[in-house]
């Protein structure tokens, strides 16, 4: 039952899903060219630079760190996210309103003055070695996302469940556990997500914070960039493709597809 | 005891953004002002400074062309959806966040292949025969704002669906019974209503296309330096701190400042607010 | 101008559903209609597809001599007053009023003029500049009252515009709309899921059940002698018993129900009287009686309800419902007859 739109709207608006749609299909065409420059239409079709993307080490190992980073630093974040959202929905009227700007932060402030400020603070002020450095940048990169996502979820959560809980003489904890975090699953598992697709793909402050030996996917891919322009680079990119399709995959499993919409 | 748990509760969040992003970025910005040559001396040298004036200038200008650019694209587009059924409209949404979710390095070099010498629109214009050789269109302001835009439309239709769907149904139901036409009800009812939001979309590409460092990297390079190559250029290849941390410290109060600015206003006009 | 509202067989789908299936209904000219239901029984659908929200699969609807069917929605002319007011939020109380001028490319002076006479017209004068935020929900529905007004269409439409006020503001308002559609005698069609503001303010009304038209009458006749057992319901008829005609003689006709309960009644009093026929009676229509002509109960539980005593009784057709005089208070237990009154009895025939 759609409402009427003037037909010029919507071919306008078929034109923006190609234009947004376009330039990925067009990656994923020019991954299997069999040539050694990047073309599209693809001519001749190859997995080889498929598996060149294993053959170099590079790649092997940053795509290793990228991952590492991904979940040890959502989990990060979620560890000191949630309690913040838990505190911030619960006593809102008490806790002053700066608060939930200051969880923000990390969104407004520019990620590349971010990176490298922590660049000359931490890993050159007090000589934090890298995966540290790197470590401590993406788990607050995504912590909006662990408190902004989980908060809305609380934000719809009745309290009073909780209240119950412990007048029937349930200790804090074991209700927060048992009783309020699996009523805000949804929530925590959209603000994993985000944050998760947030720090794989992060280019702005993990350039600062890589070094000799220790670099994410993203910025190893920029750099293989500068030296080799061949359909590698497009195989890297389906592959980051896929793990977002999983991740979809994964979301319209548990939550539907819908839930990003809000 | 209760009070204890409130803040206990936040303090290691609160402690983390504190020590880690706050007071690295203030002691950045306060780096600028030590300098012996007299306090402001590094934002004197910034600004009489022609290449770097042209860099703040050519960042501001890409981001407002951006901005621009995604507004209507992303509104037209909003609007449509909007309109759509719900299943189509869920398909719609999901098909334009997608891209969102692939990564700026993806959907930027997606472009070097579309823009190159060798790339599809060259090949394209050539065998139509409007062009005679390939030209380069990389590593030009436009090719920039072209990737900026494909960067940030998602994000603008996303943000202004949401806008549009606040607009509770029987306005637009009565605005209709009153004679009012479509284009009408648009004019007359959804614009004004959605402008606040509208402006909170704007705010989010210009500061995020303000502070770009990825897409203006792989399309702009050294030909069209932007605030955030920039900064890296000034740090890790010239080792340039006092300046890196100016041109920072200029990003910082340009992008809060709109924020702060931009949201007081749409405040002001939102005449939904409670 | 004054014209009738007429809808022809129509039928809507929400998808595969049928929601209206081949309603018909007209409204004269000058007339006040409600369509009165709970929820989910078809009325806000009914007026959407007047309105031009929403299309219908087959059947037609015509305004005076106009055919509404393939008509748009903003060209039919048609003033709505909608539950949550649907006051433009962006604008003046005044330019809310103006609005449907403003889009029939009325002036701009003779626009404010008529939506300032308009506002005058609803008791709201003076308060043209304020925003719709700063309005209680009475003031919020006459500023909705006055927008649908003052475009004078031929035809008002209500949907439960007042569900949202407070119990007494409700009364007043509705006996506000009432007068100001008799004065204008403009054609109206309202729907409402309040039984009472429907039979005080209509000159007809249509009970409305699973899309279909139970019973189009005036209040009176509606509320006297339903047409079948859901409208019965409806208006509060809260016994239905089921009875067989065993023997006729002259005008009286005795019938038996479940259990072999008996009771004889007079055509001369209830009219026709059909061989299988049910016999609806309210609470009130059956008085508890230790003696006399009428069904033969014990009586339960005893209710007060401050003009009477409600009893639930048990009977060998069934459990019923009946008043008693404050005068005589009868005990649980007991038995007792119950005597039928006409004026607060119906016959009903039984549906297939």
């Amino acid at each position: 039952m759609a409402r009427s739109v003037h037909p010029a709207l919507i071919a306008f608006t078929a034109c923006v899903f190609l234009f947004l749609l376009a330039p990925l299909v067009i990656i994923i065409g020019s991954a299997f060219s069999d040539t050694s420059y990047l073309t599209f239409p693809p001519q001749g079709l190859t997995l080889h630079w498929f598996w060149n993307i294993f053959e170099i080490e590079a790649f092997r190992t940053t795509a290793i760190t990228s991952l590492e980073l991904a979940l040890l630093g959502t989990a990060l974040s979620l560890l000191i996210g949630i309690p913040a959202a838990y505190a911030i929905s619960r006593y809102r009227v008490e806790l002053p309103s700066w608060l939930s700007t200051l969880f923000v932060l990390p969104i407004l402030v520019p990620e590349i003055v971010f990176g490298f400020s922590l660049m000359k603070s931490v890993t050159i002020g007090l000589g934090l070695p890298i995966f540290p450095s790197l470590l401590i940048g993406h788990a607050l990169l995504v912590l909006p996302y662990s408190v902004r996502v989980v908060s809305a979820s609380l934000a719809s959560f009745d309290f009073s469940i909780e209240e119950a809980a412990i007048s029937l003489g349930c200790p804090p904890l074991k209700t927060f556990l048992t009783v309020v975090l699996p009523n805000i699953r949804a929530g925590v598992i959209a603000a994993f997500i985000l944050a998760f697709i947030t720090s794989i793909n992060d280019v702005s402050v993990s350039v600062f914070l890589t070094g000799p030996g220790i670099s994410t996917l993203p910025i190893q891919i920029l750099a293989h960039m500068e030296q080799f322009f061949d359909p590698t680079i497009a195989s890297v990119s389906v592959l980051l493709m896929l793990v977002t399709v999983a991740v979809m995959a994964v979301v319209e499993a548990t939550l539907g597809l819908t839930f990003l919409t809000k | 005891m209760k009070h204890l748990a409130k803040w206990g509760l936040t303090a290691p969040a609160m402690t983390a953004v504190v020590l880690f992003l706050l007071v690295p970025v203030i002691i950045t910005i306060a780096a600028t002002f030590g300098e012996h040559k007299g306090m402001f001396s590094p934002y004197v040298a910034f600004f009489t400074s022609g290449f770097r004036r042209t860099v703040l200038y050519r960042t501001i200008e890409v981001a407002l062309m951006t901005t621009a650019i995604s507004l209507v694209v992303g509104f037209i587009a909003a609007y449509v959806i909007a309109q759509m059924p719900g299943r189509t409209k869920s398909l719609m949404i999901i098909a334009a966040v997608f891209p969102l979710l692939t990564g700026v390095v993806v959907r930027s070099f997606a472009w070097l292949i579309i823009l190159g010498k060798n790339g599809i629109l060259n090949t394209m214009l050539l065998s139509v025969g409007v062009i005679s050789e390939p030209f380069s269109m990389l590593y030009t302001e436009g090719s920039v704002i072209v990737a900026m835009v494909y960067l940030f439309v998602p994000l603008m239709i996303l943000t202004l669906v949401g806008v549009l769907e606040g607009i509770p149904q029987d306005l637009i139901q009565a605005a209709t019974s009153l004679g009012a036409t479509p284009a009408a009800t648009f004019r007359q009812v959804i614009l004004p209503l959605a402008t606040p939001g509208l402006i909170i979309g704007a705010v989010l590409v210009f500061t995020g296309s303000f502070t770009s460092y990825a897409t203006p990297q792989l399309l702009g390079g050294e030909k069209q330096m932007m605030m955030g190559t920039f900064l890296y250029q000034r740090a890790m290849v010239t080792f340039d701190w006092v300046g890196a941390s100016t041109i920072a410290a200029i990003m910082v109060v340009v992008t809060i400042g709109i924020v702060a600015i931009m949201s007081r206003i749409a405040r002001r006009l939102n005449p939904m607010a409670v | 101008m004054t014209v009738s509202l007429t809808i022809q067989s129509i039928s809507a789908h929400y998808g595969k559903t049928p929601v209206l299936q081949d309603l018909s209904l007209s409204v004269a000219a000058g007339e006040l209609v409600s369509l009165l239901g709970s929820s989910g029984c078809g009325k806000t659908t009914t007026l959407r597809l007047v309105a031009g929200f929403l299309q219908p699969t087959s059947g037609a609807i015509r305004l005076g001599d106009r055919d509404l069917t393939t008509l748009p929605a903003h060209a039919r002319d048609i003033g709505l007053v909608f539950q949550n007011y649907a006051l433009f939020p962006h604008l003046t109380v005044l330019e809310n009023v103006a609005f449907g001028l403003k889009q029939r490319r009325i002036a701009a002076q003779e626009r404010r003029q008529k939506a300032a006479a308009m506002l005058e017209r609803v008791g709201l004068s003076g308060l043209g500049d304020r925003l719709p935020a700063a309005l209680s929900g009475g003031q919020k529905q006459r500023v909705a009252l006055a927008r649908a007004l003052v475009i004078e269409p031929p035809l008002l439409m209500f949907d439960e515009p007042l569900s949202n006020l407070d119990a007494k503001l409700r009364i007043d308002m509705r006996v506000e709309i009432r007068q100001l559609q008799r004065v204008n005698g403009t054609t109206s069609l309202y729907v409402t899921h309040d039984q009472e503001e429907a039979f005080s303010i209509s000159d007809r009304v249509a009970i409305m059940n699973a899309g279909r038209i139970m019973q189009l009458d005036t209040p009176e006749v509606l509320y006297r002698k339903p047409a079948n057992a859901f409208v019965a319901r409806f208006v509060g008829f809260e016994n239905l018993l089921s009875l067989r005609t065993i023997a006729r003689d002259g005008a009286l006709v005795t019938a038996e129900g479940a259990g072999g309960a008996k009771i004889t009644l007079s055509q001369d009093d209830f009219g026709l009287i059909p061989d299988d026929f049910i016999l609806g009676c309210r609470a009130d229509g059956l008085s508890v009686q230790q003696e006399g002509n009428g069904l033969p109960a014990v009586l339960g539980t005893r209710t007060y309800l401050g003009r009477a005593y409600q009893y639930q009784c048990t009977t060998p057709a069934g459990d019923i419902v009946a008043n008693g005089a404050l005068s005589e208070p009868m005990a649980a237990g007991s038995a007792a007859v119950l005597v039928p009154a006409p004026e607060q009895c119906c016959i009903l025939t039984p549906e297939l």
